[in-house]
């Protein structure tokens, strides 16, 4: 489940009009939300509150073994609309799993945002800043975001912590993406790792796209989208680096059969060759698996995922839909609305299992996970967790 | 001083260490770069020792050492360990840091785990070493500082500069934790292995699992209840490490309570002005601890050596430390252990005895004081003897005579040794009391044997000199000692005695006593001889001594005019005391009083 804070981040993105998804990062986020989901440990208790449309607030305190917590602020210059009290928030939207990637999106164009007022122009670049400090351990964290035009995003996020090299990290993150294609250069102090990242999209390009509605038959629509990129790594000081590749089909929401993800990622320093399948069986269910193989070693591993999304009980209003008359046609709830809660479970080939129950109770969100080894039978339980999120 | 430096055995088997080592090894928390346990494959200490330079001597003894060594090695000893790596630096260096200002690579992180060996060679170690040896508690070695300087990294990964550098760094970490820490630990629980027989036999047994626990083994030596693996399985260091430093607290625990009460008593017992000590059966001393070390031969030239030794390095320092070794000694118990090689001596000395009292004397001062500690002591061991009964080496004497007497025996050995404040000059049993003197400066080597001696030669002083008087004076000072002692005593196989009961028994037996004691002394001899043989070095040492005194007597015989003129002068004037003067001069103080 997302962090209030994560969500308020991404409110951002979407407010303006930022496509997370389109970016080398997110090749295979469906595989890493099916498959490499977080189990807390221990309990942990947020508090927050979007208290005007540019500003929230959130509190944690956490508790595994000593108890530690946080506290976190954050501003936005762009005002914030979205729904998020913890009574009323749309699950689907923190909650995160298998992930429909849409179409992509013409960026806008610069003119769009430009507002002039006397002759003299006066939009502001939207800005976010956040800081979290983590108070036992003195750590702070920091994040700046500034969409520099519609196209381009600055993102610098920094950590300060006495336990860390050099007392901490800045992360420079300058990030381009025009639909087509998106390019990420980032600089970090920390051995001062260099990086680029880019991501291409086959298929039509966005930009180009007719202003006025074709019809159907005129262009043959597109069902699927298939997208390759890579990263490359250097470290100035320690002179060490890493590249990977990838390659990614997805499937488009107006594709007819069943959506699914297939991912290949390929590290040819290290021989590591990752390949993911990622299916939504059904309205409430999404399947998942990757194979890692490393030519090099031979090592192999073999991860499965699931996640079933359990449908709101109506069992309130049962009695009412008994009483109906039978010829009354009844309206049909729309499956992606009333969801009350995801299960999600992981197994690999070490019959390593994590177990994750994500919800709602009344005005609470819960994070319930466990992470099991059946291997070990006089102790199976590793770690055993509950999140519980309170935003008003 | 010069060490003979055994290393060839130390290279026959290193299996043992080799598990020890990867048991340290796997302990401290790896660097994220080794993803495996660290498993040692070889390991060779090389043929050239390492050099050590001896800068202080803290304790000599047979069974024990404690010293300080600057210690430098240039050796050709090698490592190798084999594990397994995390090759990609961009997931190790990205798994130390935190997730916000990461760049999260997608795959660049993914991970390559190879097997690696690595071969440790080219130690150079120069340090401050702590070696601290006792054969109950074995070997501690202790860096002062860190001793590695430097040494040779090679591995797979030696074309790769980083990933050779980072080894090297890591490596080096590691090794300064192992040599600070975990070292002395192995090296600890090695030494026992191979000093303590006891300890063996415990690690015998745990190996031998299924073996029926026939032979009966001393209560003492019972193996601890620690978990120390019987197949050589990696075990619980900090387990480990518990028992190879304590395993004088395992033993401890089997003590009963009564013991563990009488130990008490012991020891208070050497810091306060009371005499009583009591007997304790069955006790296992610090240096003879081994379960087979119960036959009296075995056990005394090792004593006997360690004394020696102890008393040459404090010889110009009397009262210094010695009494721990003497307290040592004062375990044996056994009747056999208390007559070894004492007549030897015994007749060499009686000759020389009135000798002393001139010239030699200012000389052989310092080496009588030192040697009425263990005198003391030594008359401790028969005092517990007698208390304890029949079983013990005193009544074994005793037996022939009635306990009574045995009982005033005691007695007025403890009077006459207690004795110490009067200081008469001179008197005619002189003789007999200097051999006293003379008999504890070749006492030294043998720790347990002085009982037999004190007691027979003290209330031989007497006999020659005017019974009734001298006994009297002692029976005074007897009074006062005696009536702490017996207070203080509770084991009462003998009924506290009021101060005339003592004096009149005293008065009445001392003469029958003494007659006695020289019969003892003479009955004592034989075996003590067979005894004796046992430590060559005590031996040569005795002999050594026998004809120094032998000279020393010559010398004092063409003095003795002289002085046997001085004596009853010197009598004449502080006669009433004379008694005491013998004791006085032999038996100064009991070590628990000097200073």
């Amino acid at each position: 489940m997302l962090d209030f804070m994560e969500n308020v981040q991404n409110a951002f993105y979407e407010a303006s009009h930022w496509n997370l998804d389109n970016s080398y990062g997110a090749l295979n986020t469906t595989a890493r939300e099916l498959l490499d989901f977080k189990i807390p440990q221990g309990l942990r208790l947020q508090i927050s509150s979007l208290a005007a449309p540019n500003f929230a607030t959130s509190y944690t305190l956490g508790s595994v073994g000593v108890v530690d917590g946080s506290v976190s602020y954050l501003y936005s210059s762009l005002p914030l609309r979205k729904e998020f009290k913890s009574s009323h928030i749309d699950l689907k939207n923190v909650i995160r799993g298998y992930k429909h990637v849409q179409e992509l999106r013409r960026p806008d164009e610069n003119w769009w945002w430009e507002l002039w007022h006397a002759g003299k122009r006066v939009d502001r670049k939207n800005t976010l800043l956040y800081g979290r400090v983590f108070l036992p351990q003195s750590r702070l964290e920091a994040l700046y975001l500034r969409r520099l035009t519609p196209t381009r995003q600055l993102r610098i996020a920094a950590v300060s912590d006495s336990n860390l090299n050099n007392g901490g990290t800045i992360l420079a993150l300058l990030q381009n993406d025009v639909g087509k294609y998106s390019t990420e250069y980032m600089y970090s102090t920390d051995s001062a790792l260099m990086g680029v990242r880019g991501l291409y999209n086959f298929g039509a390009d966005p930009r180009n796209a007719p202003t006025e509605p074709t019809s159907v038959d005129q262009v043959e629509p597109v069902h699927g989208r298939f997208s390759a990129g890579a990263e490359l790594y250097y470290g100035l000081l320690n002179k060490s680096g890493g590249i990977s590749t990838g390659l990614r089909f997805t499937t488009l929401p107006n594709h007819p059969g069943f959506p699914y993800t297939m991912t290949l990622t390929l590290n040819p320093l290290m021989g590591n060759l990752s390949s993911t399948y990622a299916v939504k069986a059904g309205s409430s269910l999404a399947l998942c698996s990757r194979f890692d193989f490393n030519f090099y070693s031979y090592e192999s591993e073999l991860q499965l995922g699931c996640e079933l999304w359990r449908q709101r009980s109506t069992t309130d209003v049962e009695w009412a839909v008994k009483k109906l008359r039978p010829g009354w046609k009844q309206r049909t709830i729309f499956p992606d609305d009333d969801v009350s809660g995801v299960l999600k479970a992981k197994v690999d080939q070490d019959w390593r299992v994590g177990v994750l129950w994500e919800g709602r109770i009344k005005e609470l969100l819960f994070t319930l996970g466990a992470s099991l080894d059946l291997k070990k039978r006089d102790q199976i339980f590793r770690s055993v967790g509950i999140e519980l999120q309170y935003s008003s | 001083m010069a060490f003979n430096f055994n290393w060839s055995p130390l290279l026959a088997d290193t299996s043992r260490a080799r598990d020890m080592l990867t048991t340290a090894l796997n302990k401290s928390p790896k660097p994220p770069i080794i993803v495996d346990d660290i498993i040692v494959t070889e390991l060779n200490l090389g043929s050239t020792p390492p050099e050590l330079e001896i800068l202080e001597v803290g304790d000599l003894a047979e069974d024990r050492f404690r010293g300080i060594f600057k210690m430098s090695y240039a050796g050709d000893a090698f490592l190798t360990l084999k594990t397994k790596v995390q090759v990609n630096p961009l997931k190790t260096h990205l798994s130390t840091r935190p997730d916000f200002a990461s760049p999260q690579p997608l795959a660049a992180a993914s991970g390559l785990t190879i097997p690696l060996s690595i071969t440790l060679s080219n130690f150079r170690l120069s340090g401050f070493v702590i070696l601290v040896f006792s054969k109950q508690k074995g070997l501690t070695l202790v860096f002062r500082n860190d001793p590695l300087e430097s040494l040779k990294v090679s591995s797979t990964f030696d074309s790769i500069p980083f990933v050779r550098d980072y080894l090297q760094k890591e490596i080096e970490g590691q090794l300064r934790v192992l040599f600070m820490e975990d070292l002395p630990a192995i090296i600890h629980r090695l030494s026992l292995r191979l000093c303590s027989p006891e300890f063996q036999e415990i690690e015998e047994e745990r190996l031998d699992g299924t073996k029926d626990g026939v032979a009966t083994v001393d209560p003492l030596a019972t193996p601890p209840q620690d978990a120390v693996d019987a197949f050589g399985n990696p075990l619980d260091e900090s387990q480990i490490s518990e028992i190879a430093l304590d395993p004088v607290g395992e033993i401890h625990a089997s003590f009963s309570q009564k013991n563990i009460l009488r130990l008490a008593a012991l020891s208070e017992s050497q810091r306060t002005l009371s005499l009583f000590t009591p007997g304790i059966r069955d006790a296992v001393f610090r240096a003879w601890a081994g379960p087979d070390r119960d036959a009296s031969g075995t056990a005394t030239p090792a004593l006997t050596r360690g004394s020696l030794s102890r008393i040459q390095s404090t010889f110009g320092t009397m009262r210094s430390g010695a009494s721990s070794i003497a307290s040592g000694s004062q375990g044996t118990h056994d009747t056999h252990d208390t007559h070894d090689s004492r007549p030897t001596v015994s007749s060499t000395t009686y000759s020389m005895s009135g000798l002393t009292l001139g010239a030699g004397r200012s000389r052989t001062g310092g080496m009588r004081k030192r040697k009425k500690r263990v005198v003391d002591l030594r008359k401790k061991t028969t005092e517990t003897g007698a208390d304890t009964g029949s079983v013990n080496g005193q009544s074994e004497m005793a037996s022939a005579y009635a306990s009574e007497t045995s009982s005033v025996v005691y007695e007025e050995r403890e009077a006459g040794e207690v004795a110490t404040p009067p200081r008469s000059p001179a008197r005619p049993d002189l003789q007999h009391d200097e051999p006293h003197g003379i008999l504890d400066y070749g006492e030294p080597s043998m720790l347990a044997d002085n009982t037999a001696s004190t007691e027979t030669l003290t209330p031989a002083a007497p006999l020659l000199s005017e019974p009734p008087r001298k006994s009297r004076s002692k029976s005074k000072q007897r009074d006062i000692y005696n009536g702490e002692t017996i207070k203080a005593r509770p084991s009462s196989r003998r009924p506290p005695l009021s101060h005339n009961q003592i004096r009149q028994a005293q008065q009445s037996t001392s003469p029958l006593l003494r007659s006695l004691s020289f019969d003892k002394i003479a009955l004592a001899s034989p075996p003590n001889e067979a005894e004796s043989s046992g430590g060559i070095l005590e031996q040569a040492w005795m002999t050594k001594m026998a004809q120094e005194i032998a000279r020393k007597v010559q010398q004092e015989k063409d003095r003795q005019g002289f002085s046997r003129d001085r004596s009853p002068l010197a009598r004449s004037s502080k006669g009433p005391t004379g008694g005491i003067w013998a004791s006085e001069d032999e038996l100064e103080a009991p070590p628990a009083y000097v200073a």
